[in-house]
């Protein structure tokens, strides 16, 4: 089956232009429960209540969008009034300049879409498509998507064109924030070359396909069972073994290896 | 100080380093409420049974499952937190990666993984595989379980801390075959393509993350001043999509002269 565009419109760098199409390049496989009254299964439904007015539940023709700019002063905002936010309403991907792909670190990546030629320009999807491969830069730009303005990275994956939307600098949080406490003893010489050995140990190329989410099976065995009406007994509490001694268990770790 | 997410042991061959870990993405949207119309009042959601029309307070709720022949599974938090103890409990390290060898369209989302607990032994054993981690480009692979869902994980040092990113399993990136791609005979010419990189060489920078702002919420902050102030708001026009260029060699060579000028 042809996958669905999600967006139709035209990358633009330079005076080049490139007619595309986005598709979404992931989806979520996890388990799905839908919330149930626990006592005899039935369905629970969300409702908009009013505390001022508890007694039925709101429309949502009755519904309004607000910001609350002080105690309980409440801003209305209309969609359009929210989508004027986006900018203008574009149908053009603008490319503001080109990095290395290789420089970015793994916190900027937030969602992937597939990007795919339109049939009247082929040629300028291609053209961008080699020019990106030889070069191994990322294109940078901002896309309105959602009545949402994002900065994009746009590369090549394989035969196509991949375009990652980006988390903002000032939206990660800086992992020195968080305060390391003081230790009475770094780590050994020794300790740091055993520990490294270890990881030596466990290199491996990463093949992606080698990891499967073995916990929906395990999810849906537990379904099975209830299902079929066994007891499901929680496992005994396992403590947790400490790290004592960091060179015993490194040593005993790599003698495991 | 932030609130951990998870906590439980980062195990590492024998080695189990009690762990916490923390968002690495700091909440900075503006959020709207639903509100009444008639009077601004929030509104809140509240659960209903929707045989008994009463409402049902949270501990009442349990998860359903739908088998394929319709039949209807509940199960309790306690009855799905036996799936998997020990994964619930524990980041299994099971390798270690070049970070550069994980495609970018696996990664989703970042966190801080911090030692939980003041033990000597504790911090000693985070701090050694924090330094082993940062003497080298690799990164662990682990796997845990967080909120009934199982996550695979890179876990590297970065800022001088461990960090770890959740993965996209492998069947939830989608194929791209059935992408419309170009064919052989859209294949540009070289000097095409010659002209493209001199363009992309042209417009090339290092990637400084810092330069890039989020403008929408800049101009979301803008209207909400102007609204309070009872100003009018104005609706942009759609910009013109740029038409298809007919000859890709002139746009390409009058694009590098306005580069260069």
């Amino acid at each position: 089956m042809a996958p669905r565009s999600i967006w139709n419109g035209t990358i633009a760098f330079g005076l080049v232009s490139v007619p595309i199409k986005v598709y979404s390049a992931t989806e979520s496989k996890t388990v799905h429960f839908r919330e149930v009254h626990a006592k005899d299964g039935s369905r629970i439904e969300h409702r908009r209540i009013c505390p001022r007015h508890p007694k039925k539940p709101v429309d949502y023709d009755e519904i309004v969008k607000g910001y609350e700019v002080s105690r309980n002063k409440w801003v209305e905002l209309t969609d359009e009034e929210l989508a004027a936010a986006a900018g203008s309403q574009s149908k053009r991907l603008d490319v503001e300049h080109f990095v290395p792909a290789g420089e970015i670190a793994p916190e900027y990546y937030e969602r992937t879409y597939y990007l795919g030629a339109q049939d009247k320009s082929k040629d300028a999807y291609a053209l961008l498509h080699a020019a990106l491969e030889r070069t191994e830069r990322a294109a940078v730009g901002r896309w309105v998507f959602h009545n949402r303005e994002r900065t994009v990275v746009i590369r090549t994956l394989g035969d196509v064109l991949a375009l990652h939307t980006m988390r903002f600098h000032a939206d990660l949080v800086d992992p020195g924030e968080y305060e390391l406490a003081r230790v009475q003893r770094k780590p050994a010489d020794r300790e740091i070359k055993m520990a490294s050995a270890l990881v030596d140990g466990l290199y491996t190329d990463f093949d992606p396909a080698a990891y499967t989410d073995s916990y929906r099976e395990d999810v849906l065995t537990v379904v099975k069972a209830k299902a079929e009406g066994k007891n499901i007994e929680p496992p005994p509490e396992e403590e947790p073994e400490g790290a004592d001694d960091l060179l015993a268990a490194l040593e005993a770790s790599l003698a495991n290896a | 100080m932030a609130r951990s997410l998870w906590s439980g042991s980062l195990s590492f061959g024998l080695v189990n380093v009690p762990v916490a870990l923390f968002s690495g993405v700091r909440d900075t949207d503006l959020h709207f409420r639903q509100l009444h119309a008639k009077d601004h009042t929030p509104v809140e959601i509240h659960r209903f049974c929707a045989d008994e029309d009463v409402e049902v307070p949270y501990e009442e709720i349990a998860s359903g499952y739908e088998t394929d022949d319709d039949e209807l599974v509940v199960l309790t938090d306690a009855e799905l937190a036996t799936a998997a103890p020990r994964r619930t409990r524990t980041i299994d390290i099971e390798a270690f990666v070049d970070v550069a060898a994980v495609d970018p369209v696996y990664f989703d989302h970042p966190y801080v993984l911090m030692p939980l607990g003041d033990a000597e032994g504790t911090q000693r054993a985070y701090r050694l595989l924090l330094e082993v981690m940062e003497r080298s480009e690799r990164a662990a692979l682990g796997r845990f379980v967080m909120r009934t869902k199982e996550y695979l994980t890179l876990i590297r040092a970065r800022g001088g801390r461990l960090v770890l990113t959740t993965l996209l399993w492998h069947d939830e990136v989608r194929p791209s075959k059935a992408v419309p791609t170009p064919t052989k005979r859209d294949k540009p010419a070289k000097k095409e393509v010659d002209q493209a990189v001199a363009l992309i060489d042209a417009l090339s920078c290092p990637w400084d993350p810092e330069r890039y702002e989020d403008s929408y919420e800049k101009r979301l902050k803008q209207i909400l001043r102007r609204k309070a102030k009872g100003q009018t708001i104005e609706i942009p026009e759609e910009d013109e999509e740029p038409a298809p260029i007919p000859d890709l060699m002139a746009a390409l060579e009058r694009s590098l002269a306005e580069v260069k000028s």
